[in-house]
């Protein structure tokens, strides 16, 4: 059974439409991209999604537990799914100890105190724990945010723009917390508009646009990006590469043979290359080509 | 979930020491400024003074001038101690909701799986518990201030008494109820504590008129207002709760 069922929802405030038609589904220990841009009805169907409030249409099951109109999933679905919110959102008189252990317990964590110090120590905040909230780095409130998020062991967690606001060296740590949490295969929502944070740790992404435009899988493998000096019909090669693709004096090719086979071919049949590399897969294509297909949000 | 609510209440409470201070500024107030006036008008001219309020208030003793002052100085007060207790838990309550919200801490608490009623006696619990205790360690020190001025036991009296055990809880479970119902719909703290804090102007009518010797507050008027709070923090407390929108709370700002 999937973790995440979601099936036409929709979501309207004072008459305006937050987000309408969204409907994907999550596998268990998949990590699933949210991506779209500011005001595109992400938070909102992420709220929904963790029980904040109910959907005006659709439905979803989540971790188990029923969302529909009129019915948010309550206190049975807030305690099996962790929220990271866009605003870290602690006590600042409170130490970064007290904070997490008060919400540990607000979120029925098995032995709260004893899993706080674990993920204390898990995000390097040990020695930072008795400092009051109002006194820690940006990264170190948003790393602390990710462990309340996990504090109760949830079955799905939603981060909700982890990285948003932080500085390079803050944001390399909230990302390898996530790539972490990936490779532990957690099940995560990441509600993001960076489209590399995606790329780096999900399996597939949900575009969202006032309503799901679609859902893209990330591909994996490596493609070969070829700069040509000359437009080259590269028809001779077709035989040793799984896709090509050919965009003026650049060849896009899925390899289906070794690399220095292929350059060789190439080369064999009068391309002049000037320069070879690894290509990934470009979502920001896939995102714009999207976009414009749905007419903006 | 309430225990957990309160715990942390209580905690952030500690560590504001301007609260704090001016939690404490008002009792500190209404406990000395009529303990020393009283001191000063038994120290100074003390027949003339129980003759001028006698003549006020209407009323007759054969006490002593001092303690025949203190008596009436400490009766007209007792409305005062009634103002405390609602002033009080709004200083704090107005807070609980427009607070979390301004510091974006709202959409943590209503994320986990705690229920609205848990939610709403928490905070109402680390509003009441505070101002109850400050305000009954203002009326006791009041208490012993006046008799020691009067140099025999005038204070606390049978309405006092009742004022202070039946009267305080009720009036403070009233102001509470008041803000976290305003709290809960306005935009910030500040707003709330103002809205809140409107819900005094009657009794302080009710002080003022009182202490010019307008009307003289007896048993009766007591019990009555009693019954009739306890009404309105009854309708209060429902309201709070169905008031206490998640969504409304978490979208609208205004």
């Amino acid at each position: 059974m999937s973790a995440i069922e979601a099936h036409g929802l929709g979501k309207s405030f004072g008459g305006r439409p937050a987000c309408r038609d969204v409907s994907f589904a999550v596998e268990r220990g998949e990590v699933f991209g949210f991506l779209g841009p500011n005001g595109a009805g992400k938070t909102t169907t992420l709220r929904m999604l963790a029980g904040l409030f109910a959907p005006d249409a659709g439905t979803a099951r989540v971790a188990g537990c029923e969302i529909a109109p009129g019915r948010p999933g309550g206190p049975e679905l807030r305690a099996r799914v962790g929220l990271l919110t866009e605003s870290p959102g602690f006590y600042d008189r409170l130490t970064a100890r007290e904070n997490l252990v008060h919400f540990a317990r607000l979120q029925r964590a098995k032995e709260p105190v004893r899993r706080s110090e674990e993920l204390l120590e898990r995000f390097a905040l040990r020695d930072h724990a008795d400092r009051p909230f109002a006194e820690l780095s940006r990264g170190m409130k948003q790393k602390l945010a990710i462990a309340r998020a996990l504090v109760h062991d949830p079955e799905v967690i939603f981060l909700d723009e982890p990285t948003v606001g932080l500085d390079p060296a803050a944001t390399r740590e909230v990302r390898n917390v996530i790539a972490e949490l990936a490779a532990e295969h957690a099940t995560i929502v990441l509600c993001t508009h960076h489209l590399d944070e995606v790329e780096r740790v999900c399996s597939r992404a949900a575009f969202i646009a006032g309503r799901l435009v679609a859902v893209h899988e990330i591909r994996r493998e490596t493609l070969l990006r070829i700069e040509l000096a000359a437009p080259f019909q590269p028809d001779g090669v077709r035989g040793l590469c799984r896709s090509l693709r050919l965009d003026g004096n650049t060849l896009l090719i899925e390899p289906g043979a070794e690399v220095p086979d292929i350059v060789a071919a190439l080369v064999g049949a009068g391309a002049r290359i000037v320069a070879v590399a690894p290509h990934r897969d470009p979502l920001e294509d896939a995102w714009l080509e999207l976009l414009a297909e749905a007419g903006g949000p | 979930m309430i225990r957990v609510i309160l715990r942390k209440e209580l905690l952030e409470l500690r560590r504001s020491p301007v609260l704090l201070l001016s939690m404490i500024s008002l009792p500190a107030t209404v406990v000395v400024v009529p303990v020393a006036l009283l001191a000063w008008m038994v120290h100074a001219a003390p027949e003339q003074a129980l003759a001028f309020i006698q003549e006020i208030y209407g009323l007759r003793s054969s006490d002593p001038a001092a303690a025949g002052l203190a008596a009436i100085v400490g009766r007209n007060w007792l409305p005062m101690f009634l103002v405390l207790p609602i002033f009080l838990p709004i200083m704090l309550a107005s807070q609980s909701i427009g607070g979390e919200r301004e510091r974006r801490t709202l959409e943590p608490l209503l994320a986990a799986p705690v229920s609205t009623a848990s939610i709403i006696l928490g905070k109402s619990l680390a509003a009441l518990l505070p101002a109850l205790a400050i305000t009954w360690i203002s009326a006791a020190l009041f208490c012993l201030g006046i008799d020691a001025v009067a140099g025999q036991r005038v204070l606390p009296d049978a309405a006092w008494i009742f004022g202070v055990l039946v009267l305080t809880p009720l009036f403070a479970l009233f102001g509470n109820a008041a803000a976290v119902v305003v709290s809960s719909r306005v935009l910030d703290s500040r707003a709330a504590q103002n809205l809140a804090a409107t819900t005094v102007l009657p009794l302080l009518a009710l002080l003022v008129v009182q202490l010019a010797g307008r009307i003289a507050l007896g048993p009766r008027f007591y019990l009555g207002l009693a019954a009739g709070v306890a009404a309105a923090d009854l309708a209060l407390i429902a309201l709070a709760v169905r008031l206490f929108d998640r969504e409304r709370l978490l979208t609208r700002w205004r």
